[in-house]
């Protein structure tokens, strides 16, 4: 199966490597269509986005206007700081030409003379790669104003590599926008959308890192190829990024729809002493879980998996084993959203902490079967009612988890019950101040 | 005490400021010269961050609380962090930060009366398919055991 | 014009109105914290969700725009569910110190909780802990725990007050508001966060503990602080002002009024300086005297002197209705001819938001009353002259304080045979008076002012004096005058003997002609407006509530 995204070629991070490879081929290419073709090829070839909502990026770029006074921007989301992803940092160390080929062809597309490379503030190592290979464009006339004089036709752009500084609501698009504005990263109320509002008020589209690099195979090989590849709905291939209780963790580049079972036994090794899995998160820890028993025939692509019950998200995959305490691991998934809630909204600001609260009591064994109920009930209270997805990415887990297992958060509370103590310590509860570490 | 960028660092701004459209956008790469710079960034640092990116300090004081890597205080001169999410703490995470935090006999958040190793326990670093992890200041230490992690602090020491 | 669906009513709205805009038009409120009709939409305290038909989720009503044809609930089973979601979750971590917040009574949160929240609370963990009691600046406190973080307060520093004083720090439940370091809440707006504060978060020093909102009452006026003349409600609790407040009047001052204004305008009502009853210096020593006697001794004194020897004195911190009958005296029974009054301009002092240069609140007032010499008579400062030259040997001071204005005249009263005064507190104008008539303050009588942009506006009585008669003089009634006795606060409180200038000035005139016949001060505006064509067609109904602009000034565009 030909890879797209990160080939098997090596020193393809090398400039001479990816002309060597027809680099930049499909950006020519690109300069002698209109840029509604383009729009329109990318449109029919059915990309969708990876970096969670998985919505076309074809449709996306149609939403910006096509006259306006206003400068326009792109915006390449590279934050990557949803637990269990980390396949964009390949991209950035392996295939950094291929997005940079993309951005240009998408900046001809929607018409943007400016685009920002948003990378998360901890990946320094990949911030430095990226940068690095900007400035090789640059100077190679791949990017700027010398574009014009390298590959001909008027059209130039700019690209910036913005890093973050420890904030996984930058991943959030407005809020990302208002981080390179120097604001308070704090999402934006919707609508207006970033195609009407974007960076400083102008137009802008904003991608995921590696819905950009599919671009350029997109231009070069027509839209009917990509759209072949894997489920239709869902076409191309996606950058499963394979974590937790497997022999072989990893990223792996597959077609959409690959089985989630072959992703885990075959790609990715198996569980370490063949254990039986308990638990899958299939697209990050936000998504739902799904029991070990739900697992056969789940294929990986976004229709397929909210058939199954969860989502895509951004491909993330995070096994656990039957021996995993999922109490924990919904505490520790919730202590994340806790911790990352901008604050801005009542329900996500509030709702985050008092799910915390109440699983790190049911953790220390003060729990009752009411804590379990009230838990979703939370959950269910803050879903739907935020400003931003956060929300939803941190009442999701909570309220899946517990329904999905609920005999093990039940069986944890009635052994609790059981001890007697327990009724005491309930009677005096004192719980820990919520911003020190829960212990686990 | 007051703060003023070097030379040098005054040049890199110049390059940033040239990214943006408006002074204040370049805030976070401004920050992060003047914590190179400084250690931390301190009062008098955001006021002069504030005077160059022509915001109000305010502003910038929103801006640097809400972030993770802006320290306000000084850390060690090896900033350890350690992640813990979900897919370092099924393969043993919470082993290596207890460990980490016995070796150096401080908590999280604290830095060592020598001031050469801090700690902080961290989220997700996008290391999952590595894990578990330390960051070492810049560096990932990755496919890390109890052991290791012993190894590497040692050799720091 | 499009309309919309509210509820099942249809309401009519204007292109580009939010669907809580379009509802605050008709009356409707849609509960909300963070929205407010001045500031920016913010959309974070998420109370204003409401179910739209075919929209998939339910939307905010402060951002969504309305749209004809649209069918909004705002009390259908998911608006509700949602609106005692976000209830519970503003509450959880909020302290339950109803009892001791200075805010309860006046609380958004509290209100809306008894209104919207099931009663009863799911949270049993320990609330989050913030600094309290912080001293944001020199007349705000904040208490971090209250704070909500909808952000009406940083909004209004950048949008209003021009000045980001304040900012929010951390993130998540750990938020919240702080001054940059070393650096203080002063901007001159400062107080208006704690008006707009949904909750006790943002108190006003001034007013701290002072009294429970219910029981004082509120009295609709104006402030009395500079021309613009800020709408304001007066806040009483046992005859004695508490605080000010700002009032809503778009076409004067929107939600707002300067912290100058707030604090400095009214303590002089409640100060141990009042003047209460008449005095008469006999010996060099002021002695109280009664109404009667002090009438007749000033009318013989001032017919003692001859019409080019007697100055009157106005004033642009009196009403209209106060001037008028001034300047009618001065001319018709005395026929004196020079007759003006003080400006109180202080260069400089003026900003683009609300703050007037000039710092009396009636000068347009007070010159279109009939303050103004004739046309051979003096203005002020050759009145202050002549007095000093002694061609002027009776000078009738209404409610200034010239030596306070220039220390200089301490001299130049020395000089006068006749000085008599209105004044509402002793000063070093009042030591030199031969009569001193005490003057009921602006917060003690009915009258109007008119701003510097032509705007007549009415004050009220908001403080009881001893003759003032609280039905007839239209005073608001709080809890104590409806339930209270004779024995509580309100039978025992302090009231001054001191009245408003028509009023001495009537008793003054009829003491020999018996002509100035007016019961009210609604009477005497009546008159003025039948004899001064500047102020035609008005009368207190006209101008109501929020004012009316004097015809002249209809269309006159002023900032």
């Amino acid at each position: 199966m030909e890879k797209i995204v990160l080939p098997d070629i090596p020193n393809f991070d090398k400039i001479d490597t990816y002309l060597a490879n027809g680099g930049f081929s499909a950006y020519r290419k690109a300069l002698t269509q209109y840029p509604d073709d383009i729009i329109d090829q990318v449109k029919k070839s059915g990309l969708r986005g990876r970096g969670g909502a998985a919505f076309s990026a074809g449709l996306k770029w149609s939403f910006m206007p096509k006259t306006t006074d206003k400068p326009k921007y792109l915006c390449v989301n590279g934050d990557e700081s949803e637990p269990g992803s980390f396949k964009d940092r390949q991209i950035f160390e392996y295939n950094p030409f291929q997005l940079i080929e993309g951005i240009l062809i998408t900046c001809y597309a929607i018409g943007a003379k400016t685009c920002y490379i948003y990378i998360r503030g901890e990946y320094h190592k990949w911030v430095k790669f990226m940068e690095k290979a900007v400035e090789t464009a640059y100077e190679k006339g791949f990017v700027g104003e010398k574009m014009k004089e390298v590959f001909g036709g008027g059209f130039f752009c700019d690209i910036h590599v913005h890093k973050g500084a420890g904030a996984y609501i930058c991943g959030e698009e407005s809020s990302l926008m208002n981080s390179i504005e120097g604001k308070r990263p704090y999402p934006r109320v919707k609508p207006p959308f970033p195609a009407q509002n974007g960076l400083w008020g102008n137009p802008t589209t904003i991608n995921n890192v590696e819905t950009i690099t599919n671009v350029p195979a997109i231009i070069n090989k027509g839209w009917e190829w990509y759209a072949s590849i894997g489920e239709p709905k869902h076409p191309g291939t996606i950058l499963f990024g394979v974590s937790g209780h497997v022999n072989k963790p990893g990223v792996y580049e597959l077609p959409s729809g690959t089985l989630l079972t072959d992703i885990i036994y075959s790609y990715a090794g198996g569980v370490p002493g063949n254990k039986k899995i308990k638990c899958v998160i299939p697209g990050g820890s936000s998504m739902p879980p799904l029991r070990g028993d739900q697992l056969e025939g789940v294929k990986m692509d976004a229709e397929s998996l909210r058939m199954a019950g969860s989502a895509i998200g951004t491909g993330g995959i995070m096994v656990m084993d039957e021996d995993t305490d999922l109490v924990k691991v919904l505490a520790r998934i919730t202590k994340f959203y806790y911790h990352e809630s901008c604050g801005q909204c009542t329900p996500c600001r509030e709702g985050t902490g008092w799910m915390l609260k109440l699983l790190n009591r049911i953790l220390r064994g003060e729990g009752s079967t009411k804590d379990v109920e009230l838990l979703v009930s939370v959950a269910n209270n803050i879903e739907g009612n935020t400003v931003c997805a956060l929300g939803e990415a941190a009442a999701w887990p909570v309220k899946f988890m517990v329904t999905r297992f609920r005999d093990e958060f039940e069986a944890r509370v009635k052994e609790s019950a059981a001890r007697e103590v327990v009724n005491k310590v309930h009677s005096m509860r004192r719980t820990v101040n919520p911003i020190s570490p829960i212990n686990i | 005490m007051e703060f003023k960028f070097t030379e040098e660092n005054l040049q890199k701004i110049e390059t940033v400021l040239k990214k943006y459209p408006e002074k204040k956008a370049a805030v976070m790469p401004v920050l992060y010269i003047a914590q190179e710079q400084n250690g931390y960034i301190s009062g008098e640092v955001m006021k002069e961050v504030a005077r160059v990116c022509e915001m109000p300090e305010e502003e910038v004081l929103g801006v640097v609380t809400f972030y993770t890597m802006y320290h306000q205080k000084p850390i060690g001169k090896y900033h350890i962090q350690v992640c813990t999410n979900v897919s370092c703490m099924l393969r043993g995470a919470y082993e290596i930060y207890d460990k980490v935090k016995d070796q150096l006999r401080i908590n999280n958040g604290e830095v060592t009366a020598d001031r050469q190793f801090s700690l902080e326990e961290v989220e997700c670093m996008g290391s999952c398919g590595t894990a578990p992890m330390i960051a070492v200041n810049e560096d990932y230490y990755e496919n890390l055991d109890v052991s290791s992690t012993i190894k590497i602090l040692e050799s720091l020491k | 014009m499009s309309s919309f669906i509210l509820d099942g009513k249809q309401i009519e709205f204007k292109q580009g109105q939010t669907i809580i805009q379009a509802a605050a038009d008709h009356g409707i409120d849609i509960p909300h914290f963070c929205w407010h009709p001045s500031l920016s939409i913010s959309g974070n305290c998420r109370v204003c969700l409401v179910e739209v038909e075919r929209m998939p989720k339910l939307v905010i009503a402060c951002s969504t725009l309305a749209a004809e044809g649209m069918v909004v609930h705002t009390n259908s089973e998911k608006t509700l569910a949602a609106r005692n979601a976000v209830m519970e979750f503003i509450l959880i971590n909020h302290p339950l110190d109803c009892p001791i917040c200075d805010e309860a009574g006046e609380c958004k949160l509290q209100d809306y909780a008894y209104q919207h929240s099931v009663g009863e609370s799911r949270f049993t963990e320990e609330k989050m802990h913030k600094d309290k009691r912080v001293e944001l600046g020199p007349h705000v406190m904040f208490d971090g725990e209250r704070c909500i973080s909808c952000s009406r307060c940083i909004r209004f520093c950048d949008e209003i007050a021009g000045e980001p004083q304040l900012t929010f720090v951390q993130r998540g439940d750990r938020v919240t508001i702080v001054t940059y370091p070393g650096k203080e809440l002063d901007n001159p707006y400062s107080l208006n966060v704690t008006d707009i504060c949904p909750v006790g978060a943002l108190t006003n020093r001034d007013f701290r503990f002072k009294a429970r909102v219910w029981d004082m009452s509120s009295t609709k006026s104006v402030c009395s602080g500079c021309a613009r003349g800020c709408n304001t409600d007066i806040w009483v609790r046992s005859n004695e002002i508490l605080r000010l407040t700002p009032r809503h009047n778009e076409e004067v001052n929107s939600y707002w009024m300067c912290d100058e204004g707030r604090l400095n305008t009214f303590k002089h009502v409640n100060s141990e300086s009042r003047v209460s009853g008449p005095q008469i210096k006999r010996d060099g020593k002021l002695n109280k005297s009664n109404w009667d006697e002090a009438y007749a001794a000033a009318f013989g004194e001032l017919k003692s002197y001859t019409k080019d020897e007697i100055a009157f004195i106005g004033s642009a911190a009196s009403t209209c209705e106060d001037n008028y009958i001034l300047a009618k005296f001065a001319k018709t029974v005395i026929g004196a001819k020079h007759i003006d009054f003080p400006r109180h301009i202080k260069a400089g002092d003026q900003d683009n938001i609300l703050i007037r240069e000039d710092k009396t609140p009636n000068a347009l007032g007070a010159e279109l009353a009939g303050i103004r010499p004739a046309a051979d008579g003096l203005t002020f400062h050759a009145i202050m002259k002549a007095v000093d030259e002694g061609r002027i040997k009776a000078l009738y001071v209404v409610e200034e304080d010239l030596v306070g204005l220039n220390p200089a005249y301490k001299e130049t009263l020395r000089k006068l045979e006749l000085l008599i005064v209105h004044a509402s507190n002793y000063n070093e104008t009042t030591e030199l008076a031969n009569i001193i008539f005490p003057a009921a303050t602006y917060a003690e009588k009915n009258g109007t002012w008119v701003n510097f942009q032509g705007r007549i506006q009415r004050i009220r009585p908001a403080v009881t004096t001893i003759e003032g008669d609280r039905s007839l003089d239209n005073l608001a009634m709080s809890r104590l005058d409806k339930f209270g006795t004779e024995f509580d606060r309100w039978g025992n409180v302090k009231k001054m003997d001191a009245r408003p200038v028509w009023k001495i000035i009537s008793g003054l005139a009829n003491t020999q002609s018996g002509k100035f016949r007016y019961s009210t001060s609604e009477d005497v505006f009546n008159e003025l407006v039948k004899s001064v064509p500047d102020f035609s067609g008005l009368d207190y109904d006209v101008i109501g509530e929020k004012g009316a602009a004097l015809k002249k000034f209809v269309n006159t565009k002023t900032v």
